[in-house]
């Protein structure tokens, strides 16, 4: 047992940081793996040691300039899951608010039912209504137009995802309202020009997750992109496909390449708005 | 209040079910039975192809508009792997292609599903084709449902010809020793059911379709030939434990291409022949299975094989066209441009003969290979994982005495069978 508090802490330190080191070096190895084999060149296509022993730029070219369009073709790909993203990122933000912002503000009859029911449709698991989606879709003569269909699809339900955003704006003090009230201001006036730059960070927390949702989906883009050609695809589907049976032992690397290429717009994103992450709370919003 | 929402609910669905009604009702087909071919006129088609033969196809597709040129047909052709045609087919008929490749072993479950339409004129079909092929094709009621495309969907031996010769190919003990000299690795995927199988199907099991109720039936096999054969391959594992290594067959073409060469030899399909030909260059080497010597006795390896099919939706608004075009797109001519600029193996008996076919090492082996096999048609779904696990036994268990194999091999057909 060591008597002195110092060197026992040191010990006790020691051990704790090598514990995390371990762990987050568990944590990060299948990033580093993904990105370091991105560059790996040589004629194996899959891996055979840990550390590439030779290092290209191939994969990324082959990404963006695929020789075979009909087999791989990431920059369509990326395209229409971009255009997709962008679109419904913009339509289930604004729905969202907007909800959360009538939820939250005003005061109607059906007020209470409405909430119920939105958070009742919220507790059924998507995948119950995705037939039923593919089916509607079908009916509207949609599937023909995959990326409107998805855009509708993802941007459609958004609005019932109002919760979190609800009780956001449920803080900001409602003697807000009122004042901006008393100057003239309208219901709508309030909303943009009072209650939305005081939302940053639920305004950032809102357009990354319905951004991420769209581009990072698989299942319902699978159901309705499934029966179209691969000028359809998003990269969900197009990337599975490369790891498929038929396509491993050619393209893993370009899998690899494109999985990394697929996190370059999220992250960008997310350090984008991380600036706004921490300003604009509502501290110091009223003053006595 | 929550009466008139239920009652706003119940009307919304009642209109969208019968909007989607409306969509399908009218696409019902006229004449179903009608032997000879009448084109008509201005018939829209539109085809499934997998990406890889998407130019090929649609460069078929336009010979066959110009042979028709009189009736005005309109053919799309879209890109959808014939691994997963099957599913998108039965998800939405209505919405899938009217012509569509696919794999045998899918066959069953779009003829129980009644997605394909018998063929209108069977007897030419069945002339032309291999007898195997035709009989993967054949429906339960004697019919025939689908033409056949391919007769290479299996695997076969590939090897590296500086490292094994021809001789020593021909059977396993032989590649085996000649990869330990050389020390390098021999690659199979014996924890897997597609692959594992030969074990048993080499001590003279087989298959034989599935009864009503969709369990798995054998021939009647003789046990104790099964074990000889799993003990045999047990022994070999075990005894070559350095050179035998069990993994993915994509690791076949990426060990070969490794620097320095870690695989010489390994089971794989036409699926990766380009990348081992990539590989390899000149030493590549491609040959039926090799034989094993069970009780002394050199015995042909039997594997599972499969075919490609093309199919007619049974609900396509032109059957006679999609009938025509894929009479077309199977018959000899075809099979053989389809040979020589995809390297994928005829089941035209006539154009096997072609010399794009016998001058093509992988399409010879998965020719001669598929004379010694066990149709892929008509299997139950609980035959992959215990026959993984039986696979897997034969070459991690420490103990592979008889007696074990043998009660692992009972526990495996017990659960096929779903016992």
């Amino acid at each position: 047992m060591i008597k002195s508090y110092k060197a026992r802490r040191t010990v006790v330190n020691a051990l704790i940081y090598v514990l995390l080191g371990g762990l987050g070096l568990i944590w990060v190895s299948p990033l580093v793996y993904l990105v370091m084999h991105s560059f790996r060149g040589g004629k194996a296509e899959l891996a055979t040691t840990i550390i590439p022993k030779e290092w290209t730029l191939d994969n990324y070219a082959k990404v963006f300039s695929p020789p075979d369009p009909n087999v791989v073709n990431f920059p369509q790909w990326f395209m229409n899951t971009f255009i997709i993203a962008i679109f419904s990122c913009i339509i289930s933000t604004l729905a969202v608010l907007m909800v959360s912002y009538a939820f939250s503000r005003l005061r109607f009859k059906a007020r209470k039912p409405l909430i119920n029911v939105g958070m009742i449709l919220g507790m059924f698991p998507g995948f119950m209504t995705m037939i039923a989606i593919y089916y509607l879709m079908k009916a509207m003569g949609l599937l023909a137009m995959p990326k409107v269909a998805l855009i509708i699809c993802y941007s459609a339900g958004a609005g019932l995802g109002y919760q979190i955003s609800k009780g956001f704006f449920d803080t900001i003090p409602r003697a807000l309202d009122e004042a901006a009230t008393i100057d003239g201001a309208t219901r709508n006036q309030i909303f943009w020009k009072i209650i939305l730059p005081m939302s940053k960070p639920i305004l950032v927390y809102t357009v990354l997750t319905s951004f991420i949702g769209p581009w990072t989906d698989f299942i319902l883009a699978k159901i309705i992109v499934g029966a179209q050609g691969p000028e359809h695809y998003t990269v969900a589907i197009g990337l599975q496909k490369l790891v498929g049976l038929e396509y491993k032992s050619q393209h893993y690397r370009e899998f690899l390449a494109g999985s990394v290429i697929v996190a370059v717009p999220i992250t960008a994103l997310f350090l984008f708005m991380q600036r706004y992450y921490v300003e604009g709370v509502t501290a110091g919003g009223v003053k006595g | 209040m929550k009466k008139f929402l239920a009652l706003l609910l119940a009307v919304l669905m009642l209109a969208s079910i019968l909007v989607a009604c409306g969509g399908g009702g009218d696409k019902k087909t006229s004449d179903g039975g009608d032997a000879s071919i009448d084109i008509e006129d201005g018939a829209k088609l539109l085809v499934w192809a997998p990406d890889k033969a998407i130019d090929l196809t649609k460069e078929l597709c336009e010979a066959f508009k110009k042979e028709h040129s009189d009736k005005n047909i309109t053919i799309d052709v879209q890109v959808q792997s014939e691994s997963e045609a099957a599913t998108q087919v039965l998800n939405d008929k209505d919405a899938a292609a009217d012509v569509f490749g696919f794999a045998s072993d899918q066959f069953n479950k779009l003829m129980t599903a009644n997605a394909l339409a018998p063929v209108f004129d069977p007897d030419d079909i069945i002339d032309r084709n291999s007898e195997a092929s035709v009989k993967a094709a054949t429906g339960s009621d004697g019919a025939l449902y689908a033409f056949p495309e391919t007769d290479d969907n299996g695997y076969f031996l590939v090897y590296d010809k500086s490292i094994i010769s021809d001789e020593q190919a021909a059977s396993f003990e032989g590649i085996l020793e000649a990869c330990r000299k050389a020390g390098k690795k021999f690659v199979m995927d014996a924890g897997n059911g597609y692959y594992s199988c030969i074990f048993i199907f080499t001590g003279g099991l087989t298959l034989e379709g599935t009864d009503a109720e969709g369990t798995q039936q054998f021939n009647s096999y003789d046990e104790e030939a099964v074990v000889d054969s799993l003990e045999a391959f047990a022994n070999l594992f075990h005894d070559y434990s350095d050179v035998f290594l069990s993994s993915e067959v994509a690791k076949i073409p990426t060990g070969m291409a490794a620097d320095p060469q870690i695989v010489a030899a390994g089971i794989d399909g036409t699926w990766d022949t380009n990348a081992i030909k990539e590989a390899l260059g000149d030493n590549y080497g491609a040959a039926k299975l090799p034989t094993v010597k069970i009780k002394g006795e050199d015995k042909q390896m039997i594997s599972l094989h499969g075919y490609k099919l093309i199919g007619v939706n049974a609900v396509s608004e032109y059957p006679n066209a999609a009938q025509a075009l894929a009479d077309f797109l199977t018959n000899e001519e075809s099979q053989i441009k389809r040979a020589e600029g995809l390297g994928w193996g005829p089941s035209n008996t006539k154009a096997k003969e072609d010399k794009s076919v016998t001058d093509s090492p992988s399409i010879s082996a998965a020719l001669a290979q598929s004379e010694n096999s066990v149709a892929q048609v008509n299997m139950s779904d609980t035959f992959w994982s215990p026959m993984a696990t039986l696979g897997n036994t034969l070459w991690k268990d420490k103990d592979y005495s008889r007696d074990t194999i043998k009660a692992n091999f009972q526990k495996t057909i017990a659960s096929i069978k779903d016992e």
